[in-house]
């Protein structure tokens, strides 16, 4: 069964990069270009899982996480952090966040998927209650 | 001998008789068993050979089972490794391609300074670097763009002299492979020279690279290749159709 993702980042070359890896695999790609636009494009596309860059304009990837988590319509959303310097305390406001996994740039694609695979078992495995 | 003598002798014969008779019957029916259990047991040692032969013939199969199982788990492991190579082959191809494309998707010049920055930072894994362009006189470099860095030390650097002046002059690339390589107070992980038909135009300096990031990968000299010939190419183009442009050749 197709998957929906939605891809969040500020640049076009990665998010060219993330189509290319995510696109031979069975899923709809919804694209956003920064924080405040990835809130409401989960509301509006109910993606299965979110990628999403930490650094971005307007508002960053950490906010956006904590906005949709807040939201009772998105909050089973699982989210996959890309962030380009795998610091603790970056990570750590991630999970606090609400943020499922996260990956370092530069991508790893194998890595990606595998984790991206896993977030959304682990979605299936435990749906949501709304 | 008195008549009680011979009746008692013929009494103990014809007793010793009837005794005889059965004991011939006894004997002819032991025999008989005896015949049914030597059969039983030739037949119980054909089952025997039969279930002995038969074991033999599927311990053999279960070994060569087994040894298939083992053959199709290692195939199976190639194909898993190869598959992964496989992908990763695919993911490094895909980070070629877009690169190529960004860089030749615009003619403007800050949009393609943009790419190259996007480049290093996420295909490459820096976030310190520096974009430089030959002086008319290509006796200097001129820094163009930077990203992460305190540029002001670095706007001029003369050809010819430091590390990424040396690179300019001679147009071979400067490669640091991994972190342990650097030398003490080092920071320049590489330096590109930017050629266009042959001639150098710039260097592309890459400074340090992510914490997570401790060696190059063969995928990144593919880029840094690709950065020499298509970054440099990309710019003299956006400089050619601005010209172009003040000219009115172009809309």
């Amino acid at each position: 069964m197709r998957k929906k993702i939605l891809i969040v980042d500020d640049s076009n070359t990665v998010l060219l990069m993330e189509k290319m890896i995510l696109g031979k695999h069975p899923f709809d790609i919804v694209v956003a270009h920064n924080g405040a636009e990835a809130v409401v494009k989960a509301a509006q596309e109910l993606p299965d899982a979110i990628l999403m860059d930490v650094m971005m304009p307007q508002m960053n990837g950490l906010d956006a996480c904590l906005e949709i988590k807040r939201a009772a319509s998105t909050a089973h959303i699982p989210i996959i952090l890309v962030t380009t310097r795998g610091e603790s305390a970056n990570i750590e406001q991630g999970y606090t966040n609400g943020c499922a996994d996260y990956v370092t740039k530069p991508i790893n694609a194998p890595e990606l998927i595998a984790k991206l695979q896993n977030v959304l078992a682990a979605a299936v495995a435990e749906p949501s209650v709304s | 001998m008195t008549d009680r003598h011979r009746r008692y002798i013929d009494q103990i014969t014809r007793e010793s008789s009837e005794y005889l008779q059965q004991l011939l019957a006894e004997n002819d029916r032991l025999r008989s068993i005896i015949g049914e259990l030597e059969t039983e047991k030739t037949r119980a040692e054909a089952s025997l050979r039969e279930a002995l032969s038969e074991m033999r013939v599927r311990e053999s199969s279960e070994d060569s089972l087994r040894r298939r199982l083992e053959q199709t788990e290692l195939e199976s492991r190639a194909f898993a490794d190869r598959y992964l190579q496989i992908e990763q082959q695919n993911a490094n191809l895909a980070n070629l391609y877009v690169a190529s494309y960004q860089l030749h998707v615009t003619f403007d010049r800050q949009a393609v300074l943009g790419v190259i920055k996007e480049i290093v930072i996420n295909l490459i894994g820096s976030e310190e670097l520096a974009i430089y362009e030959l002086s008319p006189d290509r006796r200097e470099l001129l820094m163009i763009d930077s990203f992460g860095l305190d540029a002001a030390t670095m706007i001029r650097l003369p050809v010819g002299l430091g590390l990424i002046g040396d690179v300019a002059r001679s147009g071979e690339m400067f490669v640091v492979p991994s972190r342990q390589d650097m030398a003490a107070g080092e920071k320049v992980t590489a330096a590109i020279p930017l050629k266009v038909d042959g001639h150098i135009v710039g260097v592309l300096a890459i400074f340090r690279l992510l914490p997570q990031k401790d060696s190059l990968q063969p995928l990144d000299f593919e880029l840094f290749d690709l950065l020499a010939a298509h970054a440099a190419t990309a710019l003299f183009c956006t400089a050619a159709f601005e010209q172009a442009k003040l000219r009115g050749d172009a809309a």
